[in-house]
């Protein structure tokens, strides 16, 4: 143990600066003279509300991709499996740039969109398009891999025992990679939540907690952020965190 | 129950086989036994009889995989209860009495994971007859075992099974459990090369394959020199043996002698055919001994338990077989007789006994 020692110290020390900025935000709230600026409320509730939406989204469509992904295996997979991962590896800017490319008030498909009546740019669905480009990916790829952390056999065994393919996916498969698929939704809303690249560029507003963070820090100085920087942690952070310790937590099994 | 399947993937099989009480698919690790099982259980595509075709969730199968593929996220009980449907409380009452009745009721809270091997081959067989499949699969049930408790962990599974009166087609490379069995069908190049009691099959092999398949270790060529009734006189390498032989196998005819080791009996050389000790093992209590003739054919003798002897390595010994033991096999490619000798079993084509 003793000589173990300094692996330990750069442990700590690695812990230290990771949670470094949130001691240092502890520290620097200005407690008696913050406020919230105009805007601030709204934007909140475009987050949450706007977020609960895109995972929605990103849940139902995922899911099936995900799974499918984890069991079907066919020739040129390989180029399905690159094709999942571009836009996890697309940096969020560019992501921001290519849908405003498609879906923009001149893109190829947001010109007949827009005539449908669908506007995708600076609207809420466009701010739920963002958020579902930004989330999709970190969702897809956790619950591909919970769903192949399934044994197949006992879904074959839940066929053999009487229950149709359905029912052996919810009494078996979902309950199986049930803390996989809690990780990736957890992983999923954090990105969502904070999204900035991606929604600045397609959607400025209506405006999220991350693009008013931002237009706060541009008009009227670091003292604006504090009060909406708390509420966003507030907010954001106790699902991911619950999601996270309970998928940590071994299973009785 | 008649069971006939085809399968051309993973690899090609075409075997039928009779179903009554507990059967015993034997043969070698990768002969396709498992996929055999698995084809019939609708996992792995294949045609035949029964049920060629039905959707796996429709067939009245009871599956039990190597390792028995307990849900781990469900108690015992509720691995029992799978099958079921009802309320709560009638899936309860009704696992609970299929675990009683295998002697299981108290670790019906417990999960899959702090149970041993033997029980939860039990609570998959529970669970299995929950649904009340008309046909049992189990896949080399004696595999994961742990070697004291086998015998035990056997015993109580044929209970089990032999109790819900439900056919088991059981696929294993273990012999022992072929011995217990009620019908052994031996699994070899894609089918079923004979089917029968274990006494049947254990005393008449039907061919060479079929020999081999039952452990018997000293198979060589041999030629017929001389008749005696329905005894035939055989050259086996320079050493003389008897066997029973249909009247049509005539003088001069190459056959192939299957001897179980456990069947031979050694002495020390008086007026046999003298060989030579070139090799001996312990086996436990009992002694394996290896036997070469002067024209270099070898055989293996295994001792009963606790025979005694200072026989060294380079000694000359003599051997002796009863004629019941040599099992003869025409040297043709199916290796068969064409009328095994002694009035035994008959056997169709495929290895069946006729009930003719």
């Amino acid at each position: 143990m003793a000589k173990a020692s300094w692996i330990y110290w750069i442990g700590a020390l690695a812990l230290m600066v990771l949670v470094l900025p949130f001691a240092g935000l502890l520290v620097s709230t200005p407690w008696l003279r913050m406020h919230f600026q105009p805007g601030d409320v709204e934007a909140i509730s475009v987050s949450v509300l706007y977020t609960l939406l895109a995972l929605s989204i990103v849940v139902v469509f995922g899911t099936p991709l995900a799974w499918w992904l984890a069991r079907c295996q066919f020739h040129g997979k390989v180029l399905i499996d690159a094709l999942t991962l571009l836009p996890l590896l697309a940096p969020p800017l560019a992501m921001g740039l290519l849908l405003s490319m498609v879906f923009g008030p001149y893109g190829w498909l947001g010109e007949p969109l827009r005539r449908l009546g669908l506007e995708l740019t600076n609207t809420p669905q466009a701010f739920v398009l963002a958020q579902v480009y930004g989330a999709a990916p970190y969702y897809i790829v956790t619950a591909r891999a919970a769903f192949e952390g399934v044994p197949r056999e006992l879904e074959q065994m839940a066929l053999t025992l009487g229950r149709g393919p359905w029912q052996s996916f919810w009494r078996v498969t979902f309950p199986l990679a049930g803390l996989g698929l809690a990780s990736g939704l957890a992983l999923a809303w954090v990105r969502a939540m904070g999204e900035f690249g991606i929604v600045l560029i397609v959607a400025y507003f209506p405006q999220g907690i991350p693009v008013k963070l931002w237009t706060n820090l541009q008009d009227s100085g670091l003292d604006a952020v504090y009060p909406l920087l708390w509420l966003f942690f507030i907010v954001a952070l106790p699902l991911p965190l619950a999601l996270g310790l309970l998928s940590r937590r071994q299973p009785v099994y | 129950m008649h069971v006939h399947y085809r399968l051309h993937q993973p690899l090609p099989l075409d075997a039928r086989l009779q179903l009554d009480g507990f059967t015993v698919l034997h043969g070698v690790s990768g002969s396709g036994k498992t996929s055999l099982l698995r084809a019939i259980a609708g996992l792995l595509p294949g045609q035949g009889e029964p049920w060629g075709g039905w959707p796996v969730q429709h067939r009245p199968v009871g599956y039990l995989p190597q390792g028995c593929a307990l849900f781990p996220h469900l108690r015992v009980w509720q691995n029992v209860a799978f099958a079921l449907d009802g309320s709560r409380r009638q899936r309860r009452s009704r696992a609970m009495q299929l675990l009683d009745e295998l002697g299981l009721a108290w670790l019906a809270e417990r999960w899959p994971g702090q149970i041993s091997g033997g029980q939860l081959q039990r609570v998959a067989l529970a669970r299995a007859l929950a649904r009340q499949p008309q046909l049992l699969l189990l896949d080399e049930p004696t595999s994961a075992l742990d070697p004291v408790t086998r015998g035990d962990v056997i015993d109580e599974l044929l209970i089990g099974i032999r109790r819900s009166g439900v056919p088991a087609l059981v696929a294993s490379h273990d012999l022992q459990l072929a011995t217990v069995a009620d019908s052994v069908a031996l699994l070899a190049d894609g089918r079923v090369i004979q089917q029968g009691s274990p006494a049947e099959v254990f005393r008449r092999p039907m061919n060479v394959a079929a020999a081999q398949l039952l452990g018997i270790s000293n198979i060589h060529s041999a030629t017929v020199v001389g008749r005696h009734g329905a005894l035939v006189e055989l050259d086996c390498g320079g050493l003389r043996l008897h066997a029973y032989a249909p009247a049509d196998l005539g003088w001069h005819s190459e056959v192939r002698v299957a001897i179980a080791a456990e069947a031979i009996a050694v002495e020390p050389v008086r007026k046999g055919v003298p060989l030579t000790l070139v090799h001996r093992r312990r086996e436990g209590l009992c002694q394996r001994l290896w036997l070469r003739s002067a024209a270099g054919v070898t055989m293996q003798a295994l001792l009963p338990p606790l025979a005694d002897n200072d026989w060294q390595l380079g000694d000359m010994l003599q051997l002796s077989v009863p004629s019941a033991h040599v099992h003869l096999f025409a040297c043709n490619a199916r290796g068969a007789m064409p009328s095994a000798g002694r009035g035994s079993t008959q056997t169709t084509a495929a290895g069946i006994p006729s009930s003719a």
